[in-house]
């Protein structure tokens, strides 16, 4: 059941890329969101310190206004996914409740050619990587089932965005504007790991497939390595990836503390 | 049945949503209490995430081995069983053999859990997940006991839906998500904790809800400015970690 969806929407991401000869990258995500969920685009907008920094890609001309009011007017759904920390979906943006929580950005949406925004956090917990948008030009919920295809696509995203913040100074330094300039997500700077390979790693299916040991080895990693949270996160997806190991079973070892990471990568051992 | 505790019970639970509402503290009284009313040795809320499977949300124990036996029931078990028809699941002895769910049973066993009772959350039409009880000794709960247990899990389902923050949240499904990430900040939070002080999760997790109503704060909220570090966390003198 679920692992299917999530074995299968992950694979037509990296098709898109294959298809586009490039390796994975956010714009993968969206493309897939819209085919899949049916909806008329998608935008993934990154996250600074303070909150939605900046438009990483979009589908087309309306998301890039959607989502480019959102972070002028400062209000809108993809402000509000993260106090929520759960998804917001306006189903249709002219009625009265989005013009309550909305007043500027609900008018301005609608001019702009939108009848449903759905917004979703890209977070881990405590760690914050951005929002990823859909608009349909339509009012109306999201179809049936397509909640779950939005998660999912939203857990690839995420990881997308950590992996680049990642790989973008080599030292797993946090997401930052200067580091995430669009430019290393579309180049080869990304190695696509997560995606690789039929196995996607063992890691995609272990996040989608909630396991408490990777949040609770993630926490402990902070004070171990004397890390932020996504760095922390960075490191344990990296030893198990470099080990290849589940990431549920490593941070099994962690919780558990047969296992403990050096603050120096290097000094990680194999398993 | 304990008849004041019972009724400290709904009192409490009416209290948690009507002050600063946190949704995992909330459902942990709920577990907590269901071990204390219902002659249960152990308790779980899981909930449905759309991706497709049955996540954890509270548990009265946060010991390794509960929470993996709520886990479990992804593939099979008394819970999924209870989610997937909407009525209540019960398992009476998984010592027998011939289980219908062997896998299940055979963990259950061996966490010393030997009969298992499932009661459906429900809104109206949909199941939005299911509480779970755990017994320790064979045989099933007394009808009585399930009536309550039943009305707790009512209580949980209206709670949990009511939880509005500042913001528009038109399905279930947003009000169901913003509960399951919660519960992933607070595992991370229970690691950092953990890490730093030498506990259990057990101890992190008391010592991270002690400390939220200590300094009345949201429980998630508390976890999220600690992992972050926009929050540090001093230690309580009456809660010095075990010696190992």
């Amino acid at each position: 059941m679920a692992e299917d969806r999530v074995v299968e929407l992950w694979g037509l991401v990296a098709a898109h890329a294959a298809a586009e000869g490039r390796r994975v990258a956010v714009a993968d995500v969206c493309a897939v969101a819209v085919s899949a969920v049916g909806v008329s685009g998608a935008w993934v907008t990154a996250f600074g310190d303070g909150g939605p920094d900046f438009v990483l890609c979009v589908t087309g001309p309306v998301g890039e206004r959607l989502a480019e009011l959102q972070l002028t007017l400062g209000e809108g759904p993809c402000h509000d996914v993260l106090a929520a920390g759960a998804p917001v979906l306006a189903s249709d943006v002219g009625d009265e409740e989005s013009g309550r929580c909305w007043p500027v950005f609900a008018a301005e949406s609608g001019r702009a050619g939108a009848g449903a925004v759905f917004a979703f956090p890209l977070t881990v917990g405590a760690i914050r990587a951005g929002v990823m948008g859909l608009y349909r030009g339509s009012a109306g919920p999201l179809p049936g089932g397509a909640l779950g295809d939005c998660l999912i696509l939203a857990d690839a995203a995420t990881m997308l965005l950590l992996d680049a913040a990642d790989h973008g100074t080599g030292e797993g330094a946090v997401l930052d504007g200067a580091v995430l300039d669009g430019a290393v997500l579309d180049g080869a700077v990304l190695d696509g790991a997560v995606l690789d390979g039929a196995g996607l790693g063992g890691q995609a299916l272990d996040l989608a497939l909630h396991r408490a040991e990777i949040d609770q080895a993630t926490g402990m990693l902070t004070e171990q390595l004397g890390v932020p949270a996504a760095e922390a996160f960075a490191r344990l997806r990296a030893y198990a990836y470099a080990s290849d190991r589940r990431l549920a079973e490593v941070a099994g070892d962690i919780v558990t503390r047969r296992l403990r990471l050096s603050p120096d990568a290097r000094l990680d051992g194999g398993p | 049945m304990d008849a004041e505790l019972l009724s400290d019970t709904f009192v409490d639970l009416a209290d948690t949503m009507v002050a600063d509402f946190d949704v995992i503290d909330f459902l942990h009284v709920l577990t907590d209490r269901s071990t204390a009313l219902l002659g249960a040795s152990a308790a779980g809320v899981l909930l449905a995430d759309p991706r497709g499977q049955l996540r954890v949300a509270a548990a009265s124990s946060e010991a390794a081995g509960v929470v993996e036996l709520f886990q479990i029931q992804n593939d099979q078990g008394p819970c999924l069983d209870c989610f997937r028809n909407g009525r209540p699941v019960t398992a009476a002895d998984l010592a027998v053999a011939d289980q219908q769910w062997p896998r299940f049973a055979a963990a259950a066993t061996a966490a010393g859990f030997y009969g298992v009772q499932a009661l459906p959350m429900r809104l109206r039409n949909q199941v939005i997940g299911a509480l779970n009880l755990f017994a320790s000794e064979p045989g099933p709960f007394r009808p009585a006991d399930l009536r309550v247990g039943q009305a707790l899990a009512d209580v949980a389902t209206i709670g949990l839906l009511q939880e509005r923050h500042l913001r528009r949240s038109e399905t279930v499904a947003e009000q169901l998500q913003g509960a399951l990430n919660s519960r992933v900040v607070i595992e991370q939070a229970k690691g950092k904790l953990a890490e730093r002080y030498g506990l259990d999760m057990d101890q992190a997790f008391r010592l991270l809800r002690e400390h939220a109503r200590n300094t009345n704060q949201r429980l998630t909220d508390l976890a999220r400015d600690f992992v972050s570090s926009a929050a540090d966390f001093p230690l309580p003198d009456q809660a010095q970690p075990p010696r190992p």
